[in-house]
């Protein structure tokens, strides 16, 4: 039993974790954050040639949730796979580059340029307001 | 069930995206994020040939929403350009990287789109 203990301890804290822990907690967060990304996307209704809004939702938000996770983990002593679980995994997936880069394709291509540039503007200066918003309030109190 | 497929696809992608970007990061050993300009370029031009090649509902939500999507992110995209440095006046890198990546990501979008349609 002891022994069992140990070793489960030793796991851990080893090399073999080490290697197979980081990919593993990038696989989980993955599947956590890609199944968020799914649900929000039916929930928010959409039609075709019209503004991205969905989208926009989830990579605004990943956004700031990104700043606030690495603010708040600069300032407090966090596990290893952590940082593959939540930033690199879920908010890694939970957030997209090419469906956004496919919708803004996708508009122009209809003849809705002012909607794509509308949409690429709101999601590069609202997705870098978001991220900075984010980082701001998690290094509140340090 | 549909969800939990395109979730397993989704953490395919993110771990492809992770190993891939974390290599090509080390290899250059640049200071600009090239991992995930790498990825997020790749990705767009990706989807881009998917879309135009199928309509099946099916192959879109897996391979599109999930593995690709898993493959690419917008967020590491935006704190990387925070981090280039924003404020309290923009450098040029961060805005290289905030401009150049869109306009690369719809071109390579549109010509995956129009390679196979």
């Amino acid at each position: 039993m002891s022994d069992f203990v140990t070793q489960r301890r030793s796991f851990l804290a080893g090399p073999r974790f080490a290697r197979w822990g980081g990919p593993s907690a990038v696989l989980g967060g993955g599947f956590l954050g890609l199944a968020a990304r799914v649900i929000v996307v039916a929930v928010v209704p959409a039609t075709p040639g019209d503004f991205p809004l969905a989208t926009l939702i989830v990579n605004l938000s990943g956004s700031l949730l990104l700043g606030l996770y690495l603010a708040r983990r600069e300032r407090a002593v966090a596990a290893r796979w952590s940082l593959q679980f939540w930033a690199i995994g879920a908010l890694g997936s939970f957030t997209t580059f090419s469906t956004f880069s496919l919708e803004v394709f996708q508009l122009i291509d209809v003849g809705r340029a002012g909607i794509a540039a509308g949409y690429v503007v709101a999601s590069t200066l609202g997705g870098l307001a978001a991220a900075v918003l984010g980082s701001r309030v998690g290094s509140i109190g340090r | 069930m549909t969800l939990l497929v395109t979730a397993a696809a989704g953490s395919i992608g993110a771990l492809a995206r992770y190993l891939l970007s974390g290599t090509v990061q080390r290899r250059t050993g640049s200071q600009m994020p090239i991992g995930t300009a790498v990825v997020n370029l790749t990705g767009a031009l990706a989807l881009g040939l998917v879309v135009g090649a199928t309509a099946l509902p099916s192959v879109l939500t897996l391979a599109g929403v999930g593995f690709i999507g898993g493959f690419t992110t917008f967020s590491t995209w935006m704190v990387e350009t925070m981090r280039l440095g924003f404020l309290p006046r923009p450098t040029l890198r961060s805005m290289l990287n905030l401009v150049v990546m869109p306009t690369l990501g719809v071109m390579l979008a549109g010509v995956g789109y129009y390679l196979t349609s």
